[in-house]
């Protein structure tokens, strides 16, 4: 009995799937998504390719002035994140002492930039 | 009496994961059985001893797909010990919180899968439905569906915000009235009574005998639950109760699992109600110290344990994982002769198999002195992990 009313009920209640890609599977707040790093906070300080836990952060030269707790310092490097190797667990933004490096509420499962892809 | 042996696996299309069962079946009944584990070995132990306890933690965590919290909690409960780090009271909240929705979500997702077993596939849809109420909840909470990352040595990575809290309080009365038409269907819903009464029967005294845990132990009841016997996080100071049932066989458990998801849900709302201030983590050292733990947990499918070994560096010098699901094999194995061919999927999928959780040892060497016995009916060396 149960089954049945609960059949009925489902048959004049709207579907429960999400008609993509006309409507849009919310995004919340915080979602771990792709890792982008603020190129203006960022002071090079490896921090974020020490604990990441797939290794997917490389720090690359990028020589350039940043402010950091009120002091103006040259850093040397900035990391580069290899967006198909991360497995988004949220360390690097965790452990960053700078606030620099986010994930962002965007997902990153596909891409077409083939040097992304393979990095 | 003619025998015929039945390959079933690793590749079947009743199984979710790669394991393999030699039946040796006397027309439709299962006479003898043996059983092949470890097709998905993964070396995340060895994996685990190479990197510090930072990154050893999302490794961990990926044990296991489903109860992933459950792993990565574990861990940290033993690391924290050895260490004496004391974990503050909002972040056990908060780990209390994930480790009772991840049980809700895993219970769901097993009543569809086993509804699926036996040819129920609208129930099937409709818990699914529904789980996907729990999954919101955790990506809201922690970021991600599955993987949850919440937790690191000395506390959890991020805090809940109070619009968080309101979001998913207000999920749990939904999800207490589909739980009373799941309850209200097993009562009266002939076709899945038919497939679950009486099938895989378990006594309390075989589930002590062949060390069932989890669910499988408790609907043939053997009274006995982790967060009760050995408390851990907060479950010594909130209300809630231990589900056990006296049935014994594949329904005894879909209802204990269903008694669970209903306990969770309460947990769930105290937790969150009584969500205490103050910080979500103490700084914890780098290093452990030399020592010894025996890790345990409930986690959904049963008691799991971590045995870990530290050596005063900042990495394990071993862990040691038992899931539950390698102590209920036995109980399968056992609750599956005399039984037809076809209760196959129904018991497997009773006892909520993770497979890839559970692939630890593999005996390489098959020669002579193997631990590897001659079966009487195959002629063929077994392999027992
Ligand atoms: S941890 Fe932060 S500041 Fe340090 S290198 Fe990474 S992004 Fe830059
Ligand atoms: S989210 Fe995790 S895996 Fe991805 S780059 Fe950051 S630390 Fe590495």
């Amino acid at each position: 009995m149960t089954v049945l009313s609960e059949m009925l009920r489902n048959l004049v209640s709207r579907p429960a799937t999400t008609l993509y890609p006309a409507e849009k599977v919310p995004v919340p707040a915080g979602f771990r998504g792709r890792v982008e790093c603020d190129d203006e906070r960022c002071i090079g300080c490896s921090k974020c390719s020490l604990v990441c836990p797939a290794s997917a952060i490389t720090m690359v030269d990028s020589p350039r002035e940043v402010e950091f707790r009120g002091k103006t310092m040259m850093r040397k490097k900035k990391p580069r994140v290899a967006v198909y190797r991360c497995i988004r667990c949220g360390l690097c933004e965790r452990h960053c002492p700078a606030d620099a490096i986010h994930l962002r509420s965007v997902l990153s499962i596909t891409g077409t930039d083939r040097e992304e892809v393979l990095a | 009496m003619t025998r015929v042996v039945v390959p079933i696996g690793p590749q079947h299309p009743a199984l979710k994961e790669p394991l393999n069962f030699r039946v040796i079946a006397d027309g439709e009944r299962i006479v003898e059985l043996e059983l092949n584990l470890s097709y998905s070995h993964r070396g995340i132990e060895k994996a685990a001893e190479q990197r510090d306890f930072i990154r050893a933690l999302p490794l961990i965590e990926r044990v296991c797909g489903i109860c992933s919290h459950s792993h990565s909690t574990v861990f940290s409960m033993g690391i924290e010990e050895i260490m004496g780090v004391e974990v503050p009271p909002r972040a056990q909240y908060i780990r209390t919180v994930i480790a009772e929705l991840e049980r809700m979500h895993s219970h769901m997702l097993w009543l569809g899968v086993a509804a699926h077993e036996v040819g129920f596939n609208t129930l099937f849809m409709w818990t699914w439905r529904d789980r996907e109420a729990v999954l919101d909840t955790l990506e809201e909470l922690s970021g991600n569906r599955i993987h949850y990352n919440m937790n690191e040595i000395g506390g959890v990575r991020v805090d809940l915000s109070p619009p968080q809290v309101d979001a998913a309080l207000a999920r749990i009365p939904v999800l207490e009235e589909r739980m009373r038409a799941y309850v209200a269907m097993l009562e009266d819903e002939e076709t899945m009574l038919a497939r679950f009464r009486g099938v895989g029967t378990l006594s309390r005294e075989d589930a002590l005998r062949y060390g069932a845990v989890g669910p499988t132990g408790r609907g043939s009841g053997v009274d006995y639950d982790v967060r009760r016997d050995d408390p851990y996080l907060v479950y010594d100071e909130i209300p809630w109760n231990v589900v056990t049932d006296t049935d014994g066989d594949v329904y005894g458990r879909t209802k204990v699992r269903i008694g669970e998801i209903k306990e969770s849900l309460g947990i769930v709302r105290y937790c969150l109600e009584h969500l205490p201030d103050g910080p979500i983590r103490v700084a914890a050292p780098k290093a452990a110290p030399p020592g010894e733990i025996y890790s345990r947990y409930e986690a959904p499918r049963g008691e799991v344990a971590h045995f870990i070994r530290t050596n005063g560096t900042d990495r394990v010098e071993r862990v040691d994982i038992r899931t539950p699901t390698l102590a209920n094999w036995t109980s399968v194995v056992y609750s599956l002769v005399g039984r037809p061919l076809a209760d196959i999927p129904v018991i497997v999928a009773a006892i909520d198999p993770c497979l890839s959780c559970t692939s630890r040892i593999t005996v390489l060497n098959r020669g002579e002195d193997a631990r590897g016995e001659t079966s009487p009916y195959t002629g063929q060396a077994g392999w027992f992990p």
